[in-house]
């Protein structure tokens, strides 16, 4: 089939610079067909503007992007008629239901009627969304907000997802079903990539990963070569820079009292 | 502060004015009655709606008592009667004495009857409020239901303030005796019973006094009987609809089917969902029609019949130009059109079709049925060929102009200056642009006295219009293809 061998997601030099700030720095990366592929960094690091070059929201400064081979800027139909899209924070259009969206997502593709019925009645009831049938999204939880743009995401069977923060303000039970969905999703061969601050959820759910920082990427691969022996933690740590001593420049916080009123007498409180 | 004081202030003119209006001798038997009645109805319409509209914020919310283990039907008549407890009664004491003021002009009986019936029509109040607080709460505590009730106080506000023209109009046919059915309607009213009461008491009719008596408290009976499983089912619900009534819909016919099973019809079912849905098209529809036609018809009443059929294209104009900002009112919600492969050309025919469909049918009757009963004869071939070409013009010049120019909300949520401009330089340049071709032939048609120049601007107006409309479609899906993602970035920003 069309693609088959070719990378999932391929970042090709992508670069994007607001003002003075390089957002992304000539990233190089592959994801590979049938992966589920942890996106992490902190806060700042690209994944958000990298993600939506991905999928057409946001207009590269250079480098190319390609899903399946298809180029996403030159190619544009072709790409985003396989993928699925979950962002982070975007609006949808809030005064309609949730069934509404769905309904009108999937006539907009192009899929018949009774298939957009179908489809919509399971994945509403899948993702415990068909008790609010009745209600708008712009009264929905932040948790139930995620839900239906994942919804959304998979409404037109995607090859491959990409996925902003999929698990943020969701509640466990509903991050249960989502991981569920997304497992099978995998095994029946198609792929994810999703961002997250979440080292445990990356450890447990992907079999590869990328770490963003500055804009670059400082690791790519499999999970276990990205972090040897130590725990995701202390291997993000360790690769992104963060040092480890910067918790002692606040040494009064654990002697807050000495600076109370009462100790400009001269008398210090008694201690442990 | 300076506003609880003002609105202390005006709230206390209106029942002192109630009361006077009460102890004020008519000339005509009967008109006192008619007056009073009228005005107890004004009350208690603002006791049933007020807590709707202004939201319910009692200090002793439902909601705290959920979870204490009282009887529901002890809990019930608790907070009824701690309803009770409210200084707002001691405005509608004031006003309802009106009813004291009106018996006491007959005698001590009539006046008596005053006194029962201001008692009864304090208690009416008290329990209709609340009825109506725990019938209606659910509903408005949803988003959906907010954005109603801030409609429906927006078009009370701006209905009442045109209507204040109108009070000296009805005032006069309530005291003059001559309009017996708008004396009938306000009398038959329950808010009306206590008036009617005084006003047999005063020709001791004492069967109808005791009647209208007999009457005000077998309603508040009941409402205090309904009171109690009203408020277990508030208390049991929450604020997003039973789950039976989510079950039921799950399975009802789709009204969407009506349109077409395809790209263009699902935009366009997303569109007209969105226009009767969010507060803020709604009220830019409203406004249009209450600027464009509202004032018309206002003036209309008062003689000056010239500007009556033009009140359509008024609103049409008004209309397109408060839509020229399509993309950046939607905000980030264009992402989904975005992410889906070559929905671009959908998105926009479906925009242009659904102001088409929601503008077009309004517009053209208003422009109808106003010329015709305006009588302004010669205004038909000005108004049959502007008012076709603003409704087919403006729905592809909207699309276009919402795609050249994007402009994000303000800081504060309200319309960025930017946005503010660009509407106004639109009431101008919207009919320059789709009305040219028609005023070309209508004023040399109307200076040269030529029927046939004048009537010939209606299929030249048209005609410019269907291409205008085809061009700036065309024009406008070219663009969000090319610059979709440019256009995200506007909203985007504006909206971080």
């Amino acid at each position: 089939m069309d693609g088959h061998d070719k990378p999932a997601l391929e970042f090709d030099g992508l670069f994007k610079r607001f003002g003075d700030h390089v957002a992304v720095d000539h990233i190089d990366l592959k994801v590979p067909a049938g992966s589920f592929f942890g996106l992490v960094g902190p806060n700042g690091a690209g994944k958000t503007t990298a993600l939506s070059m991905a999928v057409g929201l946001l207009r590269p400064d250079g480098g190319a992007v390609r899903i399946f081979g298809h180029d996403v800027w030159a190619d544009p139909v072709a790409a985003k008629a396989l993928i699925g899209v979950l962002p982070d924070g975007l609006a949808l259009p809030d005064r309609l239901t949730g069934r509404e969206i769905l309904r009108y997502l999937g006539l907009l593709r192009g899929l018949p009627r009774d298939v957009v019925e179908q489809r919509a009645d399971e994945l509403l009831t899948v993702l415990e969304l068909d008790d609010a049938e009745t209600t708008a999204v712009v009264d929905y939880s932040t948790g139930m907000k995620k839900k239906i743009t994942l919804a959304t995401a998979l409404l037109h069977s995607p090859r491959l997802l990409l996925l902003d923060e999929p698990f943020e303000a969701v509640d466990p039970v509903s991050a249960a079903t989502i991981r569920k969905i997304l497992q099978d999703f995998v095994a029946a061969g198609g792929s994810v990539i999703f961002s997250s601050h979440v080292m445990a959820l990356i450890e447990r759910l992907c079999d590869h990963l990328a770490v963003l920082a500055g804009g670059k990427v400082v690791a790519s691969g499999a999970l276990d070569d990205v972090r040897g022996a130590q725990s995701l933690d202390d291997a993000f740590v360790h690769i992104v820079g963060g040092r480890s001593d910067n918790a002692k420049g606040l040494s009064w916080l654990a002697s807050l009292s000495r600076c109370g009123p009462r100790s400009r007498g001269g008398r210090r409180p008694a201690r442990g | 502060m300076i506003g609880t004081l003002a609105l202390v202030l005006f709230v206390t003119l209106l029942a002192v004015g109630t009361l006077l209006a009460g102890v004020k001798h008519y000339r005509y038997d009967g008109a006192g009655a008619n007056v009073v009645a009228t005005l107890c109805f004004g009350w208690l319409l603002g006791w049933v709606t007020g807590p709707l509209l202004i939201g319910d914020d009692s200090t002793l919310r439902m909601d705290y008592f959920k979870l204490l283990p009282i009887p529901a039907r002890k809990l019930a008549y608790a907070m009824l009667g701690a309803a009770f407890a409210d200084v707002s009664l001691a405005f509608s004491l004031i006003a309802f004495a009106a009813l004291i003021g009106l018996g006491a002009q007959s005698g001590a009986a009539a006046a008596l009857t005053g006194v029962a019936a201001v008692l009864l029509n304090l208690a009416l109040a008290v329990v209709a409020s609340q009825v109506a607080t725990a019938v209606f709460g659910p509903v408005i505590s949803s988003r959906r239901g907010r954005d109603f009730t801030a409609m429906l106080l927006a078009l009370l506000i701006t209905l009442l303030s045109l209507a204040s023209s109108l009070v000296p109009f009805v005032a006069a046919r309530l005291t003059d005796g001559h309009s017996p059915a708008l004396a009938d309607v306000v009398r038959i009213l329950p808010s009306g019973w206590g008036a009617v009461a005084v006003d047999a008491a005063s020709r001791a009719d004492w069967g109808l006094t005791a009647a209208s008596l007999g009457g005000l408290a077998a309603l508040i009976a009941v409402l205090v009987l309904a009171w109690p499983p009203l408020l277990a089912r508030r208390l049991t619900m929450s604020g997003r609809g039973s789950r039976r009534r989510a079950r039921a819909r799950q399975h009802a016919p789709h009204h969407g089917h009506v349109l077409p099973a395809t790209p263009l019809g699902a935009v366009l079912g997303r569109e007209l969902r969105l226009y009767s849905r969010s507060v803020l098209r709604s009220m830019l529809l409203m406004i249009s029609f209450l600027v464009g036609v509202v004032v018309a018809i206002v003036l209309a009443v008062s003689g000056k019949m010239t500007g009556l059929p033009f009140s359509g294209l008024m609103f049409t104009l008004i209309a397109a130009a408060c839509f020229t900002n399509c993309y950046g009112d939607d905000g980030t919600s264009l992402w989904l059109t975005l992410v889906v492969p070559g929905a671009a050309r959908a998105d926009v025919r479906g925009r242009v079709w659904a102001w088409f469909l929601v503008v077009a049918p309004a517009g053209l009757l208003l422009t109808l049925v106003l010329t015709a009963v305006s009588g302004q004869t010669w205004a038909w071939p000005w108004v049959l060929a502007a008012e076709p070409a603003l409704v087919i013009g403006c729905a592809g010049l909207l699309a276009l102009v919402g795609a050249w120019s994007v402009n994000g909300p303000a800081p504060d949520g309200g319309p960025s200056p930017a946005r503010v401009l660009k509407t106004h330089l639109a009431l101008v340049a919207i009919p320059v642009v789709v009305l040219f071709p028609a005023a070309a032939l209508l004023i040399p048609g109307a200076l040269a006295h030529s029927l046939l120049l004048r009537w010939l601007a209606v299929p030249v107006a048209i005609a410019w219009a269907g291409f205008l409309t085809w061009y700036s479609t065309q024009a406008a899906v070219r663009r969000l293809e090319s610059h979709g993602p440019e256009i995200f970035t506007r909203v985007r920003s504006a909206a971080a």
